[in-house]
């Protein structure tokens, strides 16, 4: 598909549609023209003409600055709106879309409705288009651009890109201008003139390019199209005759999409774990609620409960066409049964079903990382002990919990502080004699007498995981990979050393455990941190 | 049937008077002196309850948390419900709160950078099933966010507990006598731990690895939390001139003044109580034991004075004396 874009049309001062118009850009000290409405092409203006010429044919132009990021981005919602035709969309540099439909046609009844379908809605919004399907990616783009200009939609019969291809001009192939211009002064001027030429001979002479645009072309060779947004592992869609606006309505809809998505899901076992509700709306934008879930669900009062929480963060606009619910991320998910017809509907044997949703709102409110469970992990590292991992991991086994339960102060360990600081905040301390506790420190500008003291308990790194290394320097911490755990800059050193736990008292009755980062006698300075608060 | 008749009518005459304070059954925490100053005998279920630390605790939520813990420790739910913790400073340490009593394997945290959204997310846990109570550590609490919280509590029959917070003094000046609809108000202070009384051992001094000290009275049920570290280190107390020395014995049992400020249907009341560790059987948390281990000495201040000065607890080892 190839867009001619009237320019001017967004700006409420543009001017009439016959009035000769164009968008102006700066090359290097000359202004050239960057698009031309119709008008203007029919005085005989051209992109990429210098301003001052085009001036001097047609002295009544009217002009505007070109603005191609907002150029690119409009193109860019567009080919998220074609994504109603086909998930693999994508746009292509600066004027164009592609769109795949292979397997796509056939639910608007053939190419050619569709293609008459998307004329249609894109003359609605203003835009001239013309549109081609073919054989391959290569093909289409050529008839799009470089057939005659009258029709605006053309189809290409599988059996006829060769003999279609062959009077279009070289630059058709998509090689770039020196090289289609190399091809003309060797007297290579049309398509069909490449199709007798040694391949090999052409390689030498053009580069690779050539030869392999040709087969792309031609469909000897594959190009795939790599799509706008993430290819979805399973899509149903919902078209409206009448666009809908109304909230009511969007609800009900949603509904259905979604219960459309369950059945589809339960017949191969499967629940979703990450989707995605595009509103496409008739004015040629989509928006979008994407969410995932805690656990695979194909619960669907669940995910239209989901999905209904955002729907006012969807603006209708003129009113939405379609919309599509599409799953990117499946797990599988063992049949089970549902309650009776009445019955509450998440009685499901995994986990409950209302703490399943429960956790599902939060993780959508806040990011699934921030809902967490603590799991115990056996590990000397205090910070590694008790790790927090997102509900959306699988839970540990009940076999392996029972090795790496939790241990409580029962007498038999030092006792570990109810609440630990990542990372460790540094104090400054006074101690009398090396192995002594501090009597006095300071942390968070509140100094504190030390009136009694237990310790130390040495913990020293763990030198037999790869990222545990306590003589590294320089290394990446040994728990880094701890979610929420990121010691930085001056403490690396700290985390990483030998430290020596004291747990102390002071005056007023809190205790904090405090350890000391290196040893004495190695000739490093000591520091001192706070690494938890006990009750 | 007299003795019976008599607590039957002052139940009623108390339901007529606070017809929802105890709908959803009480808790009882376990430590007699504290729950009988609690109407029906313990902590309300399905109701919101503040609780916060002082001085710098009130930075830090130590206290809170590991007051929380014990109460939870005792809301006896069922095996798959979880309880919610919603916070935004996410320090909440596993071992630490196993060892106050609440298996950590139950919890589900919820970190929200705002005070708004966490209301938000504890009132979302109240209206969800499967959740045997929700907590949440906040800053500022506005008094209508408090009520919402009450009501949800009370309609779903969830327990709130509600930890304050605060990120500063200033902050904690404005915020701690804001009034709010929370069921029961608590502030936990610590005081100075009482020293555990360890008999001289000769060979402390000595540079090998010793066995673990056993505590004479361990067997008496006194618990040995205390005597642990000296098998790894040493312990320390400040001597006179405020510097730290190397004398017996070292950090004593977490000793806390807990001031019920406000009881919806009860009197207030202040208890400085000492805190046994809690026992850890075969890998799991016991249940049960642990904000009880609550003991020892507890001076009440604000009530009738206890009857008899030893009180016998479902433990058997928590003695009440009543001091100056």
């Amino acid at each position: 598909m190839s867009l001619r874009q009237t320019p001017g049309r967004k700006g409420s001062a543009a001017p009439a549609e016959t009035a000769p118009f164009a968008t102006v850009t700066d090359a290097g000290g000359q202004r050239l023209l960057a698009a031309v409405n119709p008008a203007a092409a029919a005085a005989g203006l051209a992109p990429d003409m210098p301003l001052a010429d085009a001036l001097s044919f047609v002295p009544a132009l009217a002009t505007a600055a070109a603005e191609p990021a907002k150029d690119a981005a409009a193109l860019r919602r567009l080919a998220e709106w074609c994504g109603r035709y086909s998930p693999w969309t994508a746009p292509d540099a600066t004027d164009g879309i592609k769109i795949e439909i292979t397997g796509c046609a056939h639910l608007w009844g053939g190419e050619e409705p569709l293609a008459a379908d998307l004329i249609a809605r894109l003359t609605r919004q203003g835009i001239a288009a013309r549109i081609a399907i073919a054989e391959s990616l290569g093909a289409a783009w050529a008839c799009a651009r470089f057939t005659e200009p009258g029709a605006r939609m053309l189809i290409l019969p599988s059996a006829a890109t060769r003999i279609a291809l062959a009077p279009l001009p070289v630059a058709a192939l998509r090689l770039d201008p020196a090289t289609a211009q190399g091809l003309r002064r060797v007297g290579l001027k049309r398509i069909g003139d490449l199709y007798a030429m040694p391949r090999d001979a052409l390689a030498r002479r053009f580069g690779v390019a050539v030869a392999q645009r040709l087969d792309q072309a031609l469909g000897d060779l594959p190009e795939p199209l790599s799509p706008l947004g993430e290819t979805p592992a399973r899509r149903v869609r919902l078209s409206f005759a009448e666009p809908i606006a109304d909230p009511a309505d969007l609800a009900l809809a949603t509904e259905r999409l979604a219960d459309d998505l369950a059945t589809r899901l339960a017949r191969e076992g499967a629940g979703a774990r990450r989707l995605a509700l595009d509103f496409h709306r008739v004015e040629g934008r989509v928006e979008r609620i994407a969410l995932g879930t805690a656990r695979p669900s194909r619960d669907p009062h669940h995910l239209a409960a989901l999905l209904k929480e955002r729907l006012d963060t969807i603006d209708p606009g003129l009113g939405v066409e379609d919309m599509i619910l599409a799953v990117f991320a499946i797990d599988p998910l063992r049949p089970e049964q549902l309650g009776f017809a009445g019955a509450s509907p998440s009685a499901g044997s995994t986990g409950g079903g209302g703490v399943a949703t429960l956790l599902d709102r939060l993780g959508n409110r806040f990011g699934l990382a921030a809902v967490s469970r603590l799991e115990a992990r056996e590990s000397h590292l205090p910070e590694r002990a008790s790790i927090k991992v997102s509900v959306s991991e699988p839970a540990a086994s009940p076999v392996s919990r029972r090795d790496q339960g939790w241990r409580g102060n029962d007498g038999a360990k030092p006792p570990r502080p109810i609440r630990l600081f990542e990372p460790p905040e540094p104090i400054e301390a006074a101690w009398l004699l090396p192995d002594d506790p501090p009597f006095r420190f300071t942390w968070r500008r509140r100094a504190h007498r030390v009136r009694c003291a237990d310790g130390p308990e040495r913990i020293a790194a763990e030198w037999w995981r790869p990222d545990g290394s306590a003589v590294t320097p320089g290394k990446g911490l040994p728990h880094a990979h701890v979610e929420g755990a990121n010691v930085e800059g001056a403490n690396v050193e700290g985390a990483n050393a030998i430290r020596d736990y004291y747990r102390v008292e002071d005056d007023e009755g809190r205790r904090f455990w405090l350890f000391r980062a290196g040893l004495p006698d190695d000739g490093q300075p000591l520091r001192w941190f706070v690494h938890g608060v006990f009750a | 049937m007299s003795h019976d008749l008599l607590p039957m009518l002052r139940e009623q005459v108390r339901r007529i008077e606070h017809p929802t304070a105890t709908t959803h059954g009480v808790v009882p925490l376990g430590v007699a002196a504290i729950d009988r100053a609690l109407p029906g005998g313990g902590l309300a279920r399905g109701a919101l309850h503040e609780i916060f630390g002082t001085a710098g605790d009130e930075e830090d939520g130590a206290l809170a948390a590991a007051f929380a813990a014990g109460m939870l420790a005792r809301l006896a739910a069922p095996a798959d419900t979880i309880v919610l913790w919603c916070l935004a400073r996410p320090d909440l340490y596993g071992p630490g709160l196993a060892a106050h009593g609440l298996d950590p394997a139950r919890l589900v945290l919820v970190r929200a950078p705002r005070d708004a959204e966490i209301l938000w997310a504890m009132e979302e846990g109240l209206r969800s099933r499967g959740v045997a109570a929700v907590v949440g550590e906040v800053g500022t609490l506005p008094d209508v966010a408090s009520r919402r919280l009450q009501l949800a509590a009370e309609r779903f029959g969830v327990t709130a507990l509600l930890l304050r917070r605060w990120f500063n003094g200033g902050q904690a000046a404005r915020e701690r006598n804001l009034p709010n609809a929370a069921a029961t108000r608590w502030r936990i202070a610590t005081l100075p731990s009482r020293p555990i009384p360890i008999p001289p051992f000769p060979s402390r001094s000595m540079g090998f690895p010793m066995p673990p000290l056993r505590h004479p009275r361990a067997s008496e049920g006194r618990g040995v939390a205390g005597t642990a570290a000296v098998a790894l280190g040493s312990r320390w107390r400040a001597v006179e001139d405020g510097l730290v020395s190397q004398v017996e014995p070292g950090v004593g049992h977490p000793h806390w003044r807990v001031e019920l400020l406000r009881c919806r249907g009860g009197a207030a009341g202040c208890w400085e109580v000492e805190v046994r560790g809690g026992k850890v059987r075969e890998g799991k948390v016991a249940d049960a034991a642990d904000i009880v281990s609550l003991a020892a000495t507890m001076a009440d201040r604000s009530q009738a004075p206890v009857g008899s000065n030893v009180f016998a607890s479902d433990t058997g080892s928590e003695r009440i004396r009543r001091t100056g």
